[in-house]
């Protein structure tokens, strides 16, 4: 009995000291610390939602990273590769597919830098992944407040895109300064994306005066009817800054349905997408890019017309984690900590967002602020 | 009392409970007569969903269909229903007859398979991402109002398609000769066998009938709701098997019952609870648990006697 407890005991410890356990326990310096050849193909990871529920948006994302490299690789000898990684976002699995991608790029010995996640709660789920593989991951899209305040992330996630800090005051002042409405009903998806706005939202609103009602409903859901029937039929707008623009436009059916279609919708970034758009009259706050700079007119002659704003910031993400790679590889070989610290360094002056991309310590965007639109004729139109 | 809101929420808790109810029906028949609980009804469901989406594609799609919206909403149940149906035939023949007399964990570990295996199926041949039924665009474009009563047109068209379906199943089980088969092979399986009786067929038609209804569900569901998507079977299922219980599995009339109690309470639930929207399965499961706890063989369910 003994022999055999110590055997296992043995085992146990070489099993750790192997493999999986070994692995989990390499610090995220000396993951980082591995010199890779640059080669003339440098690989960038994408982490995106390219199926799934969220598939409208991570579609878009994937288009604009793509044609960064498209416009990046004719120009340069020294090419990209993209790695794409599916991430399922607002999947029946949570955020086990996001995980199994960063374990995908993890392990692959050539991705020297990430773009993505898009979600919130995929960046956090996937950070402890990311940061033990030593890397930098800049999002074009996640924008929760605390993913740069509460520090778990610092140095190695960045994004091209605001806060929620900025985003909940455009909206609290587009919704109190311009529509001047009174009673507002917010809805969040409880996801931490979702709520954290909602809490902002909600928070700010009630300071300036507004009656607001608060409610939350799972993504997994489909009927929404009973959720409608509570609101009230006075209320001016209802506020749901959910990921699935799917799901949003299910429930902008479903209160056409219920005979409330005169209660405006106002939805976030993660709702600016065709399915939402879809809905004449509804309201998006977004990152108010620039229609009229040059990557953008490019991309759009590229792509039969079409805009797809949505993804517009993986573009800078791309700028940012290539241009980090670059730099980091101007001897022919970097580290992942090297490419790191050249994404800290990043100073694009120009860009399609209208302004400048530097980072604060946090890996906040400087200055960035939230434009608001409303879908008419089926496009959103910027209105604040 | 806003009485509005009750009504409201009565209208989504009936809409909501007939569907649970056609799924309930499913898992009653096959638990009646097998003793089976067929886990991969609620993905069979989920197959009857896509099936009407793809007939209603096939037909022109909801902004400009080929027939009059009402003849395209028809052949949807039609095929639906049909497909379905021999989906539900297959999987007994496959999956289940060759454990008839294996022990009773072997078919559940065998229903565990097929539904990951229609759910998985799905993903492959239809992708991840949600489609849309646009019933408002083919029916839905009117909404009807009875004083404070809002009422849409697929919500009137499920639950009255669900009441008439329950009522030819009950007809079909209570007058006809199939029916007397079935209830015959549900009360001694053996002892109906030595009378003659065809009892795999018998079992074939009650694979059929169940799943033909959860093929029902599944459109009603897509017109009711809009979009569908491969894991929808799921919840769907286990709500659906849940109104089974608390009616007490292995009768309609208990299935019909149980999967509007569960309906309503659901509804009432996100409506008047507090947080109901976030913890209505709570609330649910809450319920069948109390259920089973002062009537174990469910509100409508009879107490089997065994003889020892």
């Amino acid at each position: 009995m003994k022999r055999s407890f110590l055997a296992l005991l043995v085992a146990a410890l070489a099993f750790a000291a192997t493999g999986t356990g070994g692995a989990s326990t390499r610090s995220p310096q000396a993951a980082g610390a591995t010199l890779i050849s640059c080669g003339k193909t440098r690989s960038i990871g994408l982490m995106a939602p390219i199926t799934g529920p969220a598939a409208s948006i991570g579609t878009l994302q994937g288009k604009w990273a793509a044609f960064y490299v498209s416009r990046y690789n004719r120009t340069h000898k020294k090419k990209f590769r993209l790695v794409r990684e599916d991430t399922q976002l607002g999947g029946p699995n949570g955020n086990a597919e996001a995980l199994k991608g960063a374990q995908a790029l993890k392990g692959n010995g050539k991705v020297l830098g990430v773009i993505g996640p898009a979600g919130s709660n995929e960046v956090k789920g996937v950070t402890s992944t990311l940061k033990g593989a030593g890397f930098a991951f800049v999002s074009g899209s996640a924008t929760n407040t605390t993913l740069t305040t509460d520090g778990r992330r610092t140095g190695y996630f960045f994004r091209t895109v605001p806060p929620d800090a900025q985003q909940s005051k455009s909206v609290t002042r587009y919704i109190v300064n311009t529509l001047k409405y009174k009673r507002v009903y917010i809805i969040d998806d409880q996801e931490a994306y979702s709520t954290g706005l909602a809490d902002e939202v909600e928070a700010q609103l009630k300071a300036a005066g507004v009656t607001t009602s608060r409610d939350g409903v799972s993504q997994q859901q489909s009927d929404f009817s009973a959720l409608i029937a509570k609101i009230p039929r006075d209320t001016q707008i209802v506020y749901i800054p959910w990921q699935l623009a799917p799901k949003a436009q299910a429930f902008a059916q479903q209160m056409r349905q219920a005979g409330k279609s005169n209660i405006k919708l106002m939805g976030s970034d993660g709702l600016f997408a065709p399915e939402f758009e879809s809905i004449s009259g509804v309201y998006a706050s977004f990152f108010p890019v620039q229609p009229t700079d040059a990557t953008i007119k490019a991309y759009s002659r590229s792509h039969g017309g079409n805009t797809d704003y949505f993804g517009a910031p993986s573009y800078v993400a791309g700028q940012v984690v290539g241009g980090a790679i670059d730099r980091a590889c101007a001897d022919g070989r970097a580290t992942r900590a090297e490419v790191r610290r050249q994404v800290a360094k990043t100073n694009l002056k120009r860009t399609l967002l209208g302004l400048p991309v530097r980072f604060t310590r946090g890996g906040d965007i400087r200055g960035g602020v939230f434009g608001i639109y409303q879908s008419k004729n089926g496009k959103f139109t910027r209105v604040a | 009392m806003n009485w509005s809101l009750f009504f409201d929420l009565t209208v989504s808790g009936l809409t909501l409970g007939s569907l649970y109810a056609l799924i309930a029906l499913g898992y009653s028949m096959v638990y009646g007569i097998l003793k089976l609980l067929n886990f991969a009804h609620g993905d069979v469901y989920m197959i009857g969903a896509f099936v009407g989406w793809f007939a209603l594609h096939g037909l022109g799609g909801p902004i400009s269909p080929d027939l009059g919206a009402w003849m395209v909403t028809t052949l949807m149940f039609l095929a639906a229903m049909l497909a379905c149906g021999f989906l539900g035939v297959a999987i007994e023949r496959f999956a289940y007859r060759p454990l008839r007399d294996a022990p009773r964990i072997a078919p559940l570990i065998s229903a565990l398979g097929v539904s990951f295996f229609l759910q998985n199926s799905a993903l492959l041949l239809f992708g991840a991402a949600f489609r849309d039924y646009d019933s408002f665009d083919l029916i839905g474009s009117r909404t009807r109002h009875v004083g404070n009563v809002y009422l849409a047109t697929p919500q009137i068209l499920t639950f009255a398609g669900a009441i008439g379906l329950m009522v030819v199943l009950t007809l079909v089980v209570a007058r006809t000769t199939v029916g007397k088969a079935m209830r015959a092979t549900s009360f001694d399986r053996e002892a109906a066998a030595m009378m003659g009786i065809d009892v795999d067929r018998v079992i074939a038609v009650t694979f059929f009938m169940g799943s033909a209804l959860a093929g029902a569900a599944g459109v009603m569901f897509g017109l009711v709701f809009g979009q569908i998507y491969h894991y929808m079977g799921f919840l769907a299922g286990l709500k659906g098997f849940t109104a089974a219980v608390i009616g007490g599995i292995g009768s309609i009339p208990g299935a019909m019952l149980g999967g509007l109690v569960v309906g309503l309470l659901e509804s009432y639930a996100t409506g008047y609870l507090p947080q109901g929207s976030t913890f209505q399965n709570l609330y649910v499961f809450a319920v069948l648990i109390t259920v089973i706890l002062v009537r174990p063989s469910g509100l409508l369910g009879r107490a089997a006697i065994r003889k020892v």
